[in-house]
Parts: structure tokens; C-alpha cells; sequence
């Protein structure tokens, strides 16, 4: 008999990580007052922390899946303070139409309003030369 | 109470944590056109713990395996953030089996 409860914390943890990278990167991008989605994350995680702690009784799977999901959801509420400061070294895209990033752009010289990363592989490091001129195009 | 849900998602975390650590260190000394091989090792975990009667073994081989397939897919940006300097770059790295041919393949990103 096969047993899905590695299937639905395969899932989970896929699922989790997506959400910790790819709408932590969004709502940092887009949100003015980072605290109101991190609470949302915490309350979120904490909800489904307790609620894998109640599930005796019931399927393991409800259980696994609420835990794993619970416990990335802390986490991001954490990691959108550390997307701002991603943003802040120039590490991630200001949004210039984000009064929060706009002031960052203001405020940092090494944040810029383009993605670093939005390039294919060379196979070589790039120069000092090489990432200033990026960085003057992108600005 | 049920703490098997908790204890899995602290666990899970580890194994998340483990992710971003091999993924540096991986690009860094083998390079990003590992991929196909990383992705195929972490479908094959996931399939694997379908097999495993014990819950925790289970469990854990199924997170360990999508751990791996989300790391497969983080290599090309990891290998562009070492090219910008974010990272140590290791010129010569140790390619994997037929990676001419994987080289013209579009390596997943999300």
C-alpha cells in the first residue's frame, strides 16, 4: 500500500518555499506597510501550527501538511524585512512607485530600481567595470 | 495534542535551510548545468517515499525531495549572483555528463 504522506509533504514544501519566494518578492515589491502582510504571514503560520497540534485522530496528513505550511509561513513573515534589505543593498528591484522603495532609492546608493538577476549565465565573473555600466543602464 | 505536524515542519525547515547551503556550494564547485540530474534525484525521493511504510521516513524523504527539486530550479540564478560577485565564483567547475547537450536546454526558474 503506498503511503502519500511523503507526496503531501513533497507538495507542502514545494508549496511553501514558492510562496516564501515568489510572494514574499511580490508583496515586498508592492506593499507600502510590510508589517500588515507579515502579521498576516504569522497569524497565518501560528494558525496552522496550532491547528497540525489538534489534528490527533485525524489523518497524518492533515497534520504534515499543516505544519510545513504553518512553519514556512513564520518564516516569511520574517523573510519580507529580509527582502527590504535585499532592496536596500541592491540585491532585489526597487519598485520607484512604492513610496516606501522610493524613499530606499532616496535614502541607499546601492539600490536600484532593476533585477540584477534577470540575465542569463555567462560562465565568467563580471568586471568592476562590467557592473558599473549595468548598473548605469539600469538606472 | 499532536505534535507530529509541528516536529515535521521544524524538521522540514532544516531541510529548507540545508537547501540554500548546497545550492551555493553546488553551483559554486559543479555548476548550474546540473539541473536535469538534481530535479530527476528529487522526483525519484518524492516517488521513493510513496514506498516507505513508517510516517516520518516518509515524511521526511518527500520534503528532502521537493527540497531537491526546488533546488534544481535556483541553480541558474545562484550561478548569476556568483558572476556578480554576490557569491565566491569558482572558474573551473567539475560539468556533469552530457552537459553540451543540456547547456541548449532552458533551465527551469521560478
Amino acid at each position: 500500500m503506498l503511503n502519500w504522506i511523503g507526496l503531501v509533504a513533497a507538495f507542502c514544501t514545494f508549496l511553501g518555499v514558492w510562496l516564501g519566494h515568489v510572494s514574499v518578492r511580490w508583496i515586498e515589491r508592492q506593499v507600502a506597510r510590510l508589517w500588515i502582510p507579515s502579521a498576516g504571514f504569522a497569524a497565518l503560520g501560528l494558525g496552522l501550527e496550532f491547528a497540525s497540534l489538534w489534528t490527533f485522530g485525524l489523518s497524518p496528513l492533515i497534520a504534515a501538511g499543516c505544519g510545513i505550511l504553518g512553519v514556512t509561513l513564520l518564516v516569511d513573515s520574517h523573510e519580507l524585512f529580509r527582502q527590504q534589505e535585499r532592496v536596500r543593498r541592491g540585491r532585489a528591484s526597487a519598485n520607484p512607485h512604492n513610496p516606501r522603495h522610493a524613499r530606499i532609492l532616496a535614502e541607499h546608493p546601492d539600490a536600484v530600481p532593476f533585477d540584477w538577476l534577470d540575465r542569463e549565465p555567462r560562465g565568467q565573473a563580471y568586471s568592476a567595470e562590467e557592473l558599473r555600466l549595468i548598473r548605469e543602464a539600469g538606472r | 495534542m499532536n505534535p507530529f505536524g509541528l516536529l515535521l515542519g521544524a524538521a522540514t525547515l532544516l531541510i529548507i535551510g540545508l537547501g540554500f547551503v548546497w545550492v551555493i556550494r553546488g553551483e559554486r564547485y559543479f555548476g548550474r548545468l546540473w539541473w536535469p540530474y538534481v530535479m530527476t534525484a528529487g522526483l525519484v525521493c518524492i516517488l521513493l517515499s510513496l514506498l516507505l511504510p513508517n510516517d516520518w521516513l516518509s515524511a521526511l524523504l518527500g520534503a528532502f525531495g521537493a527540497s531537491l527539486a526546488w533546488g534544481s530550479t535556483e541553480l541558474k540564478s545562484q550561478a548569476v549572483r556568483a558572476e556578480l560577485g554576490w557569491y565566491p565564483f569558482e572558474e573551473k567547475k567539475f560539468f556533469p555528463p552530457f552537459a553540451s547537450v543540456i547547456k541548449k536546454w532552458k533551465a527551469p526558474s521560478l
